[in-house]
């Protein structure tokens, strides 16, 4: 059969994201696939060393759309590690509030765009409705909707509002009564189930070889969390387990974001329940002459798609001297997805992608 | 477990430095030679996780700085291990053949830094198309100067009058 070369993206129905990807196709199958990143490529890191170190935070934001919270929180301990600066134990919670709630955000956003892509209308606009209502509750507690701008060094930008908990806790409830009818349409829908299992397999050892992580990593049976393994703000006090599957192919990421979401709520609850009174911004000289001490740092986070590290060096300026981000979708977007595309079929294209939670704006940056 | 490791790498590499600035965190600064024996000897103690690999252009000192950094999936310790090059036509060995995730970052290093890496069999470009300039990362390329040349000059609105 002949080979043709076929362009797969940026303007895809099945494609999320300004990311395109040439594939070399002989009938159905692939044979060979060339990630072509680049359409979103805005320079932050290079940016970001011209501008103040106060100056970069609705720059850090925009490095990853679904899930900018995760991002602000790296700069801003890198930064409080650099300059020694202590966070009041309430912000703490709050930050773990605001992050745990971006990862539930995020992962619906993951959810409409596998449902939609498949064709599970129904579920997607769920997804995306309580999606919605999370930013709801972010634009009440921030001001803004997506970019919120709300971590600093130092704390968060201001307290919760009046009765915000108990928003958080109807919604969580909420949620947590709509899970039996995503299982149904969705999680657990036989048509779903053929459609996903035993596609983009990864085996064990490759996950761990092509430095997978996140849900890719747990998906084989690894159980590696960053949460875990080097517990930040209070991720040690509170009490949540790490969900694994161990057949590594769509399906199983799928049902690992599924049982991520409900450890989130876990961990919403208890901070919730354990939250203390006090301040949540420790003050600050003004924020535009700070002189951050010479010193690097390498700061990790878990994000919704996997480990979210920054390396930061200072050399006693009033700009970084040098940011670099370590983002999970470079390694899998790049490095894993040609691999598993290689033998895949045309359709499974977009599957396998979203199952990987490729975000395209963190490839670039 | 860390202050093992780190005797036994002092007494097989010379030229090698071992720090522990922060919990959980170990930065061993080395030569270009013995990058290749530390790396895969890090591998076989369990740090088989390349993460991701950082550059640094420390234009006054005339080096380019690269970071690897390692991680296990068995211990919280976080390896970074730091070697210098010239600035001056930059190059260093690959390490495609001990962690195979080293091709994506050693491109992208290539194009925003210029480091050559010898025996990476595809240092394509990533992001930029035709780009003609210096390479766009390094401390000696003015973002705005080549706006402007680019672009043409705007000016700002209180230069206007």
């Amino acid at each position: 059969m002949r080979e043709l070369e076929l362009f797969f993206g940026p303007q895809h129905p099945g494609m999320v994201g300004n990311f395109s990807i040439t594939l070399k196709v002989e009938g159905d199958r692939i044979l060979e696939a060339i990630p072509n990143p680049g359409y979103l490529h805005r320079g932050f890191e290079k940016l970001m060393e011209l501008r103040n170190w106060i100056q970069n935070f609705p720059f850090v934001c925009r490095i990853n759309v679904v899930e900018p919270d995760s991002m602000e929180a790296v700069y801003a301990m890198a930064v409080e590690r650099l300059a020694n600066i202590e966070v009041p134990e309430r912000a703490k919670y709050i930050r773990t509030i605001v992050l745990e709630l971006a990862r539930l955000a995020s992962h619906l956003f993951g959810a409409w765009a596998y449902a939609n892509m498949l064709g599970f209308d129904t579920p997607a606009q769920w997804a995306m409705a309580d999606r919605d209502h999370i930013l709801d509750l972010f634009e009440e507690l921030t001001g803004a909707r997506v970019y919120h701008i709300y971590i600093l060094p130092g704390g968060v930008r201001r307290d919760l509002p009046d009765g915000f908990e108990e928003k958080v806790m109807y919604f969580l409830h909420a949620l947590a009564q709509k899970l039996p009818d995503y299982n149904e349409t969705f999680f657990e829908n036989r048509i779903f189930y053929e459609r996903a299992k035993n596609i983009g397999k990864i085996k064990k050892e490759e996950a761990i070889e092509w430095a997978a992580t996140g849900q890719v990593l747990r998906a084989t049976g690894v159980k590696y969390d960053i949460r875990k393994v080097e517990p930040y703000l209070v991720y040690d006090k509170v009490d949540f387990d790490i969900p694994t599957r161990e057949d590594g192919d769509a399906y199983s990421r799928i049902l690992v974001i599924r049982d991520e979401m409900v450890e989130s709520a876990k961990i919403i609850m208890q901070c919730i329940e354990k939250m203390p009174k006090g301040k949540v911004y420790e003050r600050l000289p003004n924020p535009f002459k700070w002189k951050i001490p010479k010193g690097e740092t390498y700061v990790r986070v878990e994000s919704s798609r996997g480990e979210l590290g920054l390396y930061m060096v200072s050399n006693g300026g009033n700009t970084p001297y040098r940011v670099h981000f370590r983002t999970p979708s470079f390694n899998h977007g790049l490095f894993i997805l040609p691999r598993l595309l290689k033998g895949a079929s045309i359709a499974d294209v977009g599957n396998i992608m979203i199952s990987l939670y490729v975000v395209a704006p963190e490839i670039d940056r | 477990m860390e202050k093992e490791l780190k005797k036994r790498i002092k007494k097989i590499y010379k030229n090698t430095q071992v720090e522990f600035p922060e919990a959980n965190r170990m930065v061993i600064k080395t030569k270009q030679e013995n990058l290749l024996p530390i790396l895969e000897f890090l591998k076989n103690e369990g740090f088989r996780q390349l993460k991701a690999i950082s550059c640094v252009d420390w234009i006054e000192e005339k080096e380019f700085e690269l970071i690897y950094h390692l991680s296990s999936l068995n211990s919280p310790l976080h390896i970074m291990v730091k070697v210098r090059i010239g600035r001056e036509d930059a190059q260093i060995e690959t390490i495609i053949k001990i962690f195979g995730n080293a091709q994506i970052y050693e491109r992208e290093i290539h194009e925003l830094f210029g480091v050559k890496f010898r025996g990476n069999p595809n240092l394509s470009p990533l992001f930029l198309e035709n780009w003609q300039s210096i390479p766009p990362f390094r401390k000696d390329f003015d973002t705005r100067e080549y706006v402007k040349k680019k672009f043409g000059e705007i000016p700002f609105v209180e230069e206007k009058k």
